[in-house]
């Protein structure tokens, strides 16, 4: 994928507005920081996914919609949505 | 009297008391040496040895003369007994390095001097200082400032691998390691042990792991599943069939089989704990670092199947979990246990307490399962290690990991993952010494064998860090 930390906001702007079924406008990104994951799911793992336990840099994005609260990781590879609906999922 | 007269006579008066001064020095000279050679005569009685050319003498004595003495009247001293003046040091006042041409012992020689009282201050021999001994000797200057211990492998990086061999390294704490410098005077590893490193696969061609590598024996037909098919396991095993080749695109599995086996003393990288095993990657883990519990279970189940086929696998190092239970991968995990493979799974790194909230595999509490804690180079537990009292068997260590990496690299690396092939690696070790050892005894030895620390108290099983040479009883 090749993420970039401002592409990955985007990305996760999409995503997040694809599963409130709102148009993207209404979905703001509210920071983006780099942050160090317990493992290589970004500590977002999907339920019964296995991943290698090694600290793994990346970046929280924060995000807002409807006036509620959203978080996404993400890392060069990969994006995940935490906790969405008390899920996480990898995007894509 | 005329003027030029008076010159003349002038000029004869001032040779006259010239040369008059000149005959009282020299007798002065020759008063003052007089007790000299009275002396040195003494020094006639030294052992002497036939002389050598004067190019291949040393310098062997340090002598530091009273203030006053010239070096002419030091150089006629040497040359009464066959000494020369080698260099006067000139920041220090009278000190000279006297080289002696009868290659006398130069004890004997800086004593004879020393007894000079009326001359000299002091007198030493020119102590040879060794900086590169022959290896097993001594010490050997390696980087900057730390010196190669006797034993150490001669790869490059082994001064950085402080989980190894601690010396206080930026800002670690001494001995904070795992003894691997004892425990090497015991055993190196030997490549009739098989490690299956089960991960994202393993750089087959990395230089510091290529001879350490796993091969399917010729006689050992390729693995076949009957819902599967056959896979090309020459060199290990994929769970994704369709592709078939353990060969690591992420780094991850890299990094651990190089703590467990890099090549030792090959003048390369880093030291595995291993100096030579035999590595199996296992691949289940994809590019990105994560995998599905089935395909871990594939793969524990192809290790079973070489296992009972011959194969020596007697380890499964596995740096991976999540807080996801699956009863089909703990009845895997015993099944390897009931083969006499030990699976040595790392304990997460959520800072939390795994006896509350438990994380898998490493908290399956079977029999031949040891869950591994990460260590700082400080002694401590690292920051964000996961933990447990009853859950969580060892510490090890797990920050700043430098080993093996993607396309003959090298990476520092954190976490569990990088504690638990530290202890696959002495569990390697172990078996390479005592190849019978069964699983339950490898579990027990490591883990009553470690190097207590009391901030790991009430937070590990063994409260202590592990100690290579302790697990091979030494």
């Amino acid at each position: 994928m090749g993420f970039t930390k401002d592409s990955a906001a985007a990305a996760a702007k999409r995503d997040l507005a694809r599963r409130l079924n709102v148009e993207e406008s209404e979905v703001d990104v509210s920071s983006t920081s780099d942050s160090d994951f317990p493992d290589m799911s970004l500590g977002a793992a999907e339920k019964g996914e296995m991943s290698g336990q090694m600290i793994s840099s990346g970046w929280t994005i924060n995000l807002k919609a409807g006036g509620k609260s959203y978080e996404y990781r993400a890392s060069r590879d990969q994006l995940r949505a935490k906790d969405f609906q008390g899920k996480n999922y990898k995007i894509g | 009297m005329n003027r030029s007269n008076f010159w003349v006579r002038i000029m004869i008066v001032a040779i006259v008391v010239t040369f008059a001064a000149v005959l009282g020095q020299i007798q002065r000279w020759r008063t003052s040496l007089r007790p000299v050679i009275q002396e040195t005569s003494q020094l006639d009685k030294k052992p002497r040895r036939p002389k050598r050319p004067r190019q291949e003498s040393e310098p062997e004595v340090l002598v530091r003369f009273k203030p006053g003495m010239t070096v002419d009247e030091i150089r006629a001293i040497a040359a009464r007994t066959n000494d020369r003046v080698e260099d006067e040091i000139e920041s220090v006042e009278g000190l000279i390095a006297i080289d002696d041409l009868d290659n006398a012992d130069p004890t004997a020689v800086s004593e004879s001097y020393a007894a000079m009282s009326d001359y000299v201050v002091y007198a030493e021999p020119n102590f040879e200082i060794r900086l590169d001994p022959q290896p097993n000797e001594g010490f050997t200057k390696d980087l900057v400032y730390r010196e190669r211990p006797i034993g150490a492998p001669n790869d490059p990086q082994f001064a950085e691998q402080w989980a190894l061999n601690n010396l206080g390294q930026d800002g670690g704490k001494d001995r904070a390691d795992i003894d691997a410098l004892k425990a090497w005077l015991t055993t190196q590893g030997s490549q009739k042990v098989v490690v299956a490193v089960l991960d994202s696969g393993v750089d087959y061609t990395h230089k510091d792991l290529v001879s350490n590598i796993w091969l399917r024996p010729e006689n050992l037909p390729q693995y076949t599943d009957d819902e599967l098919g056959t896979f090309d396991d020459t060199r290990g095993f994929d769970a994704d069939a369709t592709i078939g080749d353990p060969m690591d695109d992420n780094g991850h599995g890299t990094h651990c089989a190089g703590v467990i086996g890099a090549e030792g003393d090959n003048n390369e990288g880093i030291a595995g704990i291993n100096w030579k095993v035999q590595i199996m990657p296992l691949k289940f883990l994809g590019r990105g670092g994560f995998g599905s519990t089935k395909n871990a279970i594939e793969a524990i189940n192809y290790t079973i199947d070489r296992k009972k086929k011959g194969v020596n696998v007697r380890i499964i190092s596995a740096s991976w979990g999540s807080t996801s239970r699956s009863k089909a991968l703990e009845d895997a995990i015993r099944a390897a246990g009931d083969a006499g493979i030990l699976f040595v799974a790392a304990a997460g790194n959520s800072s939390t307490d795994n006896d509350k909230r438990p994380h898998y595999p490493s908290n399956y509490n079977l029999p031949n399962v040891i869950s591994v804690a990460a260590l700082d180079r400080t002694d401590s537990l690292a920051s964000f290690s996961n933990y447990g009292a009853k859950t969580v068997h060892i510490a090890a260590p797990g920050k700043d990991i430098i080993s093996t990496w993607l396309n003959d690299d090298y990476r520092s690396a954190s976490g569990t993952s990088m504690a638990t092939p530290h202890v696959a690696g002495v569990a390697a070790l172990m078996l390479s010494k005592s190849p019978n050892m069964s699983v339950e005894k490898l579990r027990e030895r490591l883990l009553s064998s470690v190097d207590k620390i009391d901030t790991l108290n009430g937070r590990t099983v063994s409260a202590g860090r592990l100690n290579a040479a302790k697990a091979l009883g030494k």
